[in-house]
């Protein structure tokens, strides 16, 4: 008897092939039935920030060896046959048409294309197209440029508001009647997505209007959607494969302009074109998130209850792609009791490259900002964090005043405290070395959005020989989703896992969930269990009509399914046989729609980190000694998986703590960290042993059944709730919250580096 | 990457044939190779010398013998180097990655080029990339610069960390042309960038690195490198510090101490050696002999930190070493 692999530690499925390099990323597909004729394609990149291309000198490129085609800015429109996209796709689609026309919007902007016939050829042919402009000044300073408002933020709610109590006059009054405050700026540096996988596409047309193109992307249906616009096609005409990505974390939610180009040059061309880019272009042409400044202001009691909280913040609006950044967004705006509360949220316009969520878009920021704050607060008032963060436990959202499906975020603070020893904690700051090394404890909290989402399905298919194929078109960023759609199915079809065949990352499959926001598993667990529950309808329909079954004639309601095998009248069989005795391959239905936000209720993750940190009390440099994280996400699919990405967040939130930051050149627009030399991630001597727990109290509100529930099929995975950023969420101001313990120095810049630290040690 | 032609010399006679300013010799390749997809390097002829005879760690009474064409990672774990030279073995392992440390040569190592990422992007201008085309960096990101032996055309630092202990062990380089052989101290190898930031050191076009000696001194075996950087791996220096010291008693006789991450060569500081040598080992010692170590430094707009934590590397550097005794 199976038992469900539901909540265990379960081996991706795609593990193997992806560790032994047998799995094929985007750039490693060679459609091979046209490989002979495959071409590569390398863009040239602007050097200038804002301004016009007045010639672009080709003559060296075209003539160098293997060159197919030079493609220039300002090229005739008939030739690469680029369309604007509106609609529903824009929002996920770079707003500008690629070597369209002469203006360059930033630095690092595509404005040449060599196609050759090798990937070498490309590049070195690149290199030696030369541009001129007449370059104008970029705006480039988020404080000088004009400010506007956010508007809403990414769930659609205000990002102002200003709640008041009764008899309030203004948030000014509320903190200035409050016996304690706290108010503190913070800034950070643009920082990058940096997937290990570089952005890479290969387009392959099938007849002149129908093309495949194999990239990495989060939203499938969107990208293609968008590319059918891009290249004048009907939508069911692009069809794309995204079966294995390498790190998304926001920077393949948009069709960037490096795949339009590519299949516009295979449509041309007439032939099948590769185009990578290069990690140094990724920096510009992939997205980043926005830098910006925070002004977090607290008002208390003496005791640490809050009195008011006031969120304001300023980032970049990129005159092309722009992520609205709005970071009180799920911190300030969510997480504590307060009866006075502002947030506000300002954009400059900058001729910048485009901007795009990038893991833990808004909550990233805003909770290092909130919850470094309430670091101070606790400071300013005497009292534990930890205790200070229970008195201002939230039951119902400060600014909706609405309840929550399920939260038991006391429940990560006591258990995180409990295994880290949060008690044995020296409040004084810098009481505590050990050698060179001073040390310290911070702790701080997580929280993120949760969100129902509609609209899309997943497709069970039975076979003749009792195994499933269970297909729905979201794509798996490394997270382990493909290993969850099969952990589902096996769930809801109660048959062992090796028997389930998981299908994903593609578009010709029934339209499948974003991976995005961290909601791909409780977006698809209710559709997977929902086609699960209709199959198995419909098998018993077919039991009871089909010739050759035992059960023809009987009545659907006296048949049982249970783990594989149809029961009724004292016979039973399992669904291959039944298949195979009425002589089918298989019997395949999708999900139906539903699952409606339920109404009066919001959703959020939680966590607690609690981390120990080491600061050479010489020469400054901080290092990550121990971390405790518990979150509250719900039911756990797989426990392995899930704990990788709460990891992976926390590492996350080390190189936001430590290390990532790329300089914007005021003068020339230029990021200048624009490499992996440069710009600097954790490497594994950065991160300590991570200790995660996972509460796994389900949250069947969020992650319900789609239908009416049927008794056959399988519930165990239902009550999921997403966790791919939470772990990213509030790390940084753990980390920056245990320095400031460590040595008495609050730095409110990150990344905290040594040249930050030294002038105080 | 422009196109070039190579060549596999089996001999130095043979390798330095030919040569000329338009030739690249090939080691490891880390930096040579890196640089030519960049276009930063784009020589018309490659001679690969792997195959030549310049191997070899040997241990005599002169001192440590070390082949240009040993790799990082062979002479970082040699036990004459480990034991004699800790520093100098430390400082290896402090470099780049395992991978890039088992292909880079010794000989490649000190003649690496900077980091300076406008050097490394041949879409800005840079005096030592393209003479007379300015310097990005002066106005620009430059929080990796040198703060010493810098000029108005260039502040670029040297990145080499095997150069800090060589540097301040007074190591010799030994150097073969069509003319025959000559040996140059370390120090004077390395030139300031002046108005000339494309020449680095006193190499001529077609020279070839033999090898190196480490004099044989009573300090070296009592040495540490301390390397500060942000990650801790895998990074260049912010600053690093190279420090040996002989004790006699409680009183320091013979110092030797060398910096990295903030001079545009690697850094000897004779002026904290001499404030060292005759004092007690003690902090108070420590902390007066830095005091002046970044004496002539010009700071820019993110850099201005290098010389505080120039001296409290130093400080830590012989805390550490004075606490191993
Ligand atoms: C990612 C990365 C990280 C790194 N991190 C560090 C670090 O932390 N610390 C550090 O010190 N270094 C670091 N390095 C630099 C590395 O140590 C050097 O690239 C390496 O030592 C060069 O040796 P090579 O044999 O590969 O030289 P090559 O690349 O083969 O040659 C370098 C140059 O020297 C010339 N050359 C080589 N041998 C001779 C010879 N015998 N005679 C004359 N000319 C010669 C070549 O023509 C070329 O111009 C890093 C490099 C990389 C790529
Ligand atoms: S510091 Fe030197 S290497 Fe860097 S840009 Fe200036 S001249 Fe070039």
């Amino acid at each position: 008897m199976p038992r469900s692999p539901v909540g265990r530690e379960i081996d991706r499925v795609d593990g193997r092939l992806k560790v032994t390099g047998a799995a094929e990323y985007s750039g490693d597909y060679r459609a091979p039935e046209r490989a002979a004729d495959l071409a590569h394609a390398h863009l040239v990149t602007s050097t200038i920030a804002r301004g016009t291309i007045t010639r672009i000198d080709t003559a060296a490129a075209l003539a160098s060896p293997g060159v197919l085609r030079v493609y220039a800015a300002p090229e005739p429109i008939e030739r690469l046959a680029l369309y604007g996209v509106t609609g529903q796709a824009a929002g996920f689609t770079e707003p500008y048409i690629p070597l369209q026309t002469a203006a360059v919007h930033f630095y690092g902007q595509a404005i040449a294309m060599v196609v050759a016939e090798t990937p070498e050829q490309a590049r070195d042919a690149a290199a030696l197209v030369t541009a001129t402009y007449a370059a104008e000044p970029p705006r480039t300073s988020i404080a000088d440029e004009p400010h506007v408002p956010a508007g809403p933020t990414i769930s659609g709610s205000p990002s102002s508001l200003n709640i008041l109590a009764p008899g309030v006059e203004s948030i000014d009054a509320a903190l200035a009647a409050s016996d304690v405050v706290v108010e503190a700026e913070f800034h950070q540096n643009v920082q990058h997505h940096v997937g290990m996988e570089p952005h890479a596409v290969l387009a392959v047309w099938e007849e002149p209007d129908r093309v495949t193109i194999y990239a990495g992307a989060q939203i499938p249906a969107a990208y293609a959607l968008g590319m059918a616009q891009r290249l004048g096609l009907l939508p069911q005409n692009v069809r794309l494969i995204t079966k294995y990505v390498g790190g998304g974390f926001g920077a393949r939610v948009v069709l960037w302009s490096d795949t339009p180009l590519a299949a516009a040059a295979a449509r041309e061309l007439g032939r099948p074109v590769r185009l990578v880019l290069t990690r140094e272009q990724m920096f510009t042409l992939t997205g980043h998130r926005s830098h910006l400044t925070q002004t977090v202001r607290l008002g208390a009691s003496r005791r640490g209850v809050l009195n008011a909280v006031s969120h304001r913040s300023l980032a970049e609006r990129p005159s092309t792609m722009s992520f609205t950044m709005t970071p009180a967004h799920s911190t300030s705006d969510a997480l504590y009791s307060t009866p006075n509360l502002h947030v506000d949220a300002q954009l400059a316009v900058l001729d910048i490259p485009g901007s795009r969520a990038m893991r833990g878009p808004n909550e990233a920021p805003g909770s290092f900002a909130l919850e470094t704050a309430m670091d101070e607060l606790a400071i300013a008032t005497g009292v534990d964090p930890v205790a200070l963060r229970l008195r201002n436990y939230a039951t119902t959202s400060p600014s909706s005043g609405l309840p929550w499906s399920s939260k038991h975020l006391d429940e990560c603070y006591r258990v995180g405290a409990e295994r880290f020893g949060w008690s044995t904690r020296s409040a004084t700051p810098r009481a505590r070395v050990d050698g060179q090394w001073l040390y310290g404890t911070g702790m701080a909290t997580a929280i993120y959005p949760a969100a129902r989402r509609t609209g899309f399905a997943a497709r069970v298919q039975l076979r003749n020989d009792d195994t499933a194929v269970v297909s729905t078109a979201t794509s798996d960023l490394g997270t382990g989703a493909t290993t969850m759609v099969a952990i589902s199915g096996a769930d809801a079809l109660g048959i062992p896992l090796a028997r389930v065949t998981p299908e994903i990352g593609d578009t010709y499959l029934p339209p499948g969930a974003p991976a995005v926001g961290s909601s791909g598993t409780h977006a698809t667990v209710p559709l997977v269990v929902d086609a699960a529950r209709n199959v198995i309808a419909e098998l018993k329909r077919l039991a009871v009509t089909r010739d050759g079954s035992p059960w023809q004639g009987a009545a659907a309601e006296d048949l049982r399914y249970e783990r594989g095998i149809l029961h009724g009248g004292g016979r039973s069989m399992t669904f291959g046989r039944l298949l195979t005795a009425i002589g089918s391959r298989g019997v395949d239905m999708e999900s139906s729609p539903g699952g409606d936000p339920i109404p009066g209720v919001i959703h959020h993750s939680f966590g607690a980190h609690f981390c120990e940190v080491r600061v050479n009390r010489f020469t400054g440099e901080t290092r990550v000694t121990r971390f405790t994280t518990v979150a509250d996400v719900g039911r756990v699919i797989n426990a392995k998986a899930a704990r990788s990405q709460l990891v992976g967040g926390v590492i996350f939130g080390i190189g936001h703590a430590l290390l990532e930051e790329n300089h914007l050149e005021l003068r020339t627009g230029r990021l200048a960290n624009s490499t992996l030399a440069d710009y600097l991630v954790p490497v594994n001597a950065d991160v300590p042993d991570i200790d995660v727990v996972m509460l796994d109290r389900p949250d069947p509100r969020l992650t319900g059944p789609l239908g009416d529930g049927s008794e056959d099929v399988g519930t165990g995975s239902l009550g999921a709730r997403g966790l791919g950023e939470i772990g990213t969420v509030a790390s940084a101001a753990a980390i920056g919250n245990a320095v400031y313990n460590a040595t008495g120095i609050r730095v409110r810049d990150v990344p905290i580096t040594p040249d930050k630290l030294i002038e105080h040690l | 990457m422009r196109p070039y032609t190579f060549a596999q010399a089996r001999s130095v006679r043979e390798a330095l044939r030919g040569a000329g300013s338009d030739t690249a010799f090939l080691a490891g390749g880390t930096t040579l190779v890196d640089l030519m997809k960049l276009e930063v390097m784009t020589p018309e002829r490659v001679v690969d010398i792997n195959r030549l005879p310049l191997d070899g760690i040997t241990l005599d009474r002169k001192g440590l013998h070390i082949g240009a064409l040993e790799r990082m990672s062979d002479v970082a774990a040699d036990p004459a180097v480990r034991e004699n030279y800790p520093m100098v073995a430390q400082a290896l392992e402090l470099s780049a990655s395992a991978q890039l440390r088992n292909m880079a040569s010794i000989g490649g190592n000190l003649l690496q080029r900077t980091r300076c990422g406008y050097f490394r992007d041949v879409s800005t201008p840079c005096n030592k990339r393209e003479p007379g085309s300015g310097c990005s960096a002066l106005e620009g990101v430059n929080r990796g610069h040198a703060v010493l032996g810098t000029s108005d055309d260039c502040i670029a630092s040297h990145p080499s960390d095997l150069a800090v202990p060589l540097v301040a062990l007074s190591t010799v380089v030994h150097l073969a042309s069509a003319r025959g052989t000559r040996s140059v101290p370390l120090d004077t190898f390395y030139t300031l960038p002046g108005s000339t930031p494309d020449v680095e050191n006193v190499l001529r076009p077609n020279e070839l690195i033999t090898g190196i000696t480490v004099p044989r001194s009573p300090w070296a075996a009592h040495s540490l490198y301390v390397k500060v950087r942000d990650r801790q791996s895998y990074e260049f220096a912010l600053t690093s510090a190279a420090v040996a010291l002989e004790v006699r008693g409680r009183t320091i006789t013979n110092a030797r101490v060398a910096a990295g991450g903030v001079g545009t060569r690697p850094w000897r500081l004779t002026a904290v050696e001499r404030a060292l040598t005759g004092r007690p080992a003690t902090s108070a010692t420590f902390e007066a002999a830095v005091v002046r170590a970044a004496d002539g430094a010009q700071p820019r707009e993110h850099n201005a930190f290098k010389p505080a934590l120039l001296r409290r590397t130093l400080v830590r550097a012989l805390t550490e070493l004075q606490e191993s005794r």
